[in-house]
């Protein structure tokens, strides 16, 4: 025990000792707080600005409700979001239209709302603007339009209706999107705002475990290649070198992990004390404490399946470029559940997620995933825990077997049957 | 007397190639044993399962009376022919787990590390990187991490190969204070030269079996004082050409014979100095490099096996 703990013990206070190690432990929580300044400055910039905007309306009918409408929407201090200008459509409502569009570019007029005069043309409506990505207030002046218009159509085919009774009844109905989890509790999501938060730590649990793991054979290759292993082994005996190098890692991995954990945890505490989070929601849902204890152990379970492997490729390998081919098939097994996450966000309980989520190599970050966007049954998280737990004993007994062989010879790499024998042996 | 170390018919093959081929001897406490052998007998092998590095397929191998086990290697020095050292570490953090492994607290190890450090003059360079160190600096860092736990039994592989004749007299020094203080020394070369003026006790082994075992003198006196030295002025060619004369070899300033067992050096002597102007004239005990030719065949130099190659177990 004494030297498995001597091991761990060099491992651990020489990888602190690194710059990448530093490096790497604040580029993440960098991301993290870097997203949440991102959310923090469109929740500034997009929702409390008024944006003019000004309206040509040819009919002269349409102008008025449209106005009363958008008025209806206001900024954090009741002031409106949309204040309206109506321009007198003059003799061309196009020309008049022409004349204006000055006045957009100038950013004076945000958006500019031509009205022909003719309200069952196709064609008769049309918005010159420059931010042509600003969702909301498309949909802001869409609806506003369209209740109005409906008005003036009603009105213009001659059925006897209240004006006051027809605008109840044209209500533009819109659709709010919310998400159903366990103990029917609802909350409002959406695709996007679900998936960048996930992918980004998903893709943080690729990189640790990739970085982490591959730490393992380089540490291997260069005991091999500067013939300290001789000595080592001349000291403790393989088990526990590998053991020892496998916590010792692990353990930078886990002071990594907290960092980050530490973090997310911070940025919550602050968002949700000192600002404003009506917009944030979903961003700080993905960093709740459950999300981040579960980003943890899935970390922990993800480094313990693959550090093995990747210290049999140090222990089969004697250089680094001999070390990148064989590891390809690893970083292969680590990118699919990346690539996948795209989907799965959108269907977190269809067959695919679930079987994925349940093969050992690949749970740690479709389970991880599946759980940051809704939470599975409790038994299959379970099952999963199980199923890792086996994998890495079988893993870590392999890996010892081919390191006790691998570790003292020099020569040519021994083919992937080769190794695969020396595993089961 | 207590053994150090026991071999009982040792055997190991990789692949095909039987690196030792039912290897037994005995290693006495106390000794300072020679593990000689040309580059490839097998030596390096040998070493490697005395260190418990690697496991012969067959036999049994005590070490100071007791089998291989964690505590037993605890007590085991070793400095491998291929020197390995961190090279991003600090000397003393190096020095410190080298210790460490071998069961000492890390602090104990730094406390004893330091006295060592000053005197090979390592003192200054402590905690600067192993990598910035000359390579005898480096050798003699080396050195330091295999006795810092007071081995009982301290291997050697090759110690004194690409070493400044500076840092081996040191060495040389060191080694003699720990012999004294008890502690077994087995070296394991191929220089004979060197084995000669340390050992008292040898194995000479040979495509993986023991040729001759036992204390340097005993079988000194087993060869008989055969061998003369003779330094002249003239052309002694002729000399080798004489009855009786088994072997002469060629030095800068003398020659070296080796009579047939029956032939005295009297007659060697009237014969040389009858045509030759004789300078010195004396008989000794064999070299153990001559003892080594005659037992394998070959000089110990003459490198006609293939370096050791391990595994494919």
């Amino acid at each position: 025990m004494h030297k498995v703990w001597m091991v761990l013990r060099r491992e651990y206070l020489e990888s602190i000792k690194k710059k990448a190690f530093w490096i790497g432990t604040f580029i993440f929580p960098f991301f993290i707080v870097g997203m949440l300044a991102i959310q923090v400055v469109a929740s500034m910039i997009s929702p409390d600005t008024a944006k003019p905007i000004a309206v040509i309306d040819a009919t002269g009918k349409i102008a008025e409700p449209f106005s009363e409408k958008l008025a209806q929407k206001t900024l954090k201090d009741d002031s409106p979001r949309y204040p309206v200008e109506i321009i007198e459509p003059g003799l061309d409502a196009e020309e008049t239209r022409a004349a204006n569009l000055d006045r957009v570019d100038s950013g004076e007029i945000y958006g500019l709302v031509t009205i022909g005069p003719d309200v069952d043309e196709e064609r008769n409506f049309r918005l010159d603007w420059k931010n042509i990505g600003d969702q909301s207030t498309e949909n802001a002046l869409e609806s506003a339009l369209q209740e109005a218009v409906v008005g003036v159509r009603i009105e213009k085919s001659e059925l006897d209706l209240d004006p006051a009774k027809l605008r109840e009844l044209t209500k533009w109905a819109q659709l709010n999107t919310y998400q159903v989890s366990k103990g029917g509790e609802t909350k409002e999501k959406g695709f996007e705002d679900a998936f960048i938060p996930t992918f980004i730590f998903v893709m943080m649990l690729y990189f640790l475990i990739y970085f982490h793991g591959y730490t393992m054979t380089r540490g291997i290759i260069q005991e091999k290649t500067s013939r300290v292993m001789e000595v080592l082994l001349g000291s403790v005996s393989p088990n526990e070198l590998m053991t020892g190098k496998i916590l010792g890692i692990g353990l930078v991995g886990l002071t990594q992990v907290s960092i980050y954990m530490l973090t997310g945890y911070a940025v919550r505490l602050v968002a949700t004390f000192w600002m404003n989070v009506g917009d944030m929601d979903r961003f700080l849902d993905t960093i709740a404490p459950s999300k981040l204890i579960a980003f943890g152990v899935f970390y922990l379970f993800g480094y313990f399946i693959f550090v093995s492997i990747f210290a049999i490729v140090g222990a089969a390998c004697n250089s680094d470029q001999e070390a990148q081919q064989l590891q390809l098939p690893i970083v292969g097994c680590l990118m699919l559940p990346m690539m996948t996450t795209f989907f799965f966000v959108a269907n977190p309980d269809s067959m695919g997620a679930t079987v994925m989520s349940l093969i050992p190599i690949f749970t740690p970050m479709v389970m991880f995933m599946r759980i940051s966007v809704l939470t599975p049954p409790l038994w299959q998280i379970a099952l999963s825990l199980v199923l890792m737990s086996g994998t890495i004993y079988l893993f870590f007994r392999a890996a010892a077997k081919v390191f006790r062989i691998g570790t003292l010879m020099y020569g040519k790499r021994p083919g992937i049957r080769e190794i695969w024998r020396w595993a089961w042996s | 007397m207590e053994t150090a170390v026991s071999l009982y018919d040792i055997r190991k093959t990789f692949g095909t190639h039987k690196a030792v081929d039912g290897l037994s001897f005995e290693i006495p406490r106390g000794t300072v044993f020679g593990l000689l052998g040309r580059n490839g007998a097998g030596k390096t092998t040998t070493i490697r399962m005395i260190l418990d590095i690697i496991r012969p397929d067959s036999g049994s191998i005590e070490i100071l009376g007791r089998p291989m086990d964690a505590t037993v290697k605890d007590r085991l020095g070793y400095l491998p022919e291929e020197r390995g050292l961190y090279p991003k570490m600090k000397v003393l953090d190096m020095l410190e787990f080298f210790g460490s492994v071998k069961g000492l607290k890390p602090a104990e190890a730094r406390k004893r590390a330091l006295p060592w450090l000053e005197r090979l003059e390592l003192g200054e360079w402590k905690d600067k990187k192993v990598e910035d160190l000359s390579k005898g600096m480096q050798q003699k860092a080396q050195f330091i991490s295999t006795i810092l736990a007071d081995p009982d039994v301290l291997i050697l592989d090759e110690p004194f190969s690409g070493m400044d004749p500076v840092n081996q007299e040191i060495f040389r020094g060191i080694l003699e204070e720990i012999s004294s203080g008890g502690t077994t020394l087995i070296f394991s070369t191929h220089v004979m030269e060197s084995a000669e003026k340390l050992c008292n006790q040898i194995a000479l082994i040979d495509k993986g079996r023991a040729v001759l075992a036992g204390s340097l003198a005993s079988i000194k006196e087993k060869f008989g004082a055969n061998t003369i030295q003779l330094e002249f002025d003239g052309d002694g060619s002729f000399l080798e050409q004489l009855p009786g004369v088994e072997r002469m070899q060629r030095y800068e300033r003398f020659v070296e014979v080796n009579l047939t067992d029956g032939h005295s050096p009297q007659q060697l002597l009237e014969t040389a100095a009858g045509r030759l102007q004789v300078r010195r004239f004396e008989v000794m005990e064999p070299t153990l490099h001559n003892i080594f030719i005659d037992q394998v065949g070959r000089a110990p130099d003459e490198d006609t096996g293939s370096r050791e190659e391990v595994a494919h177990a």
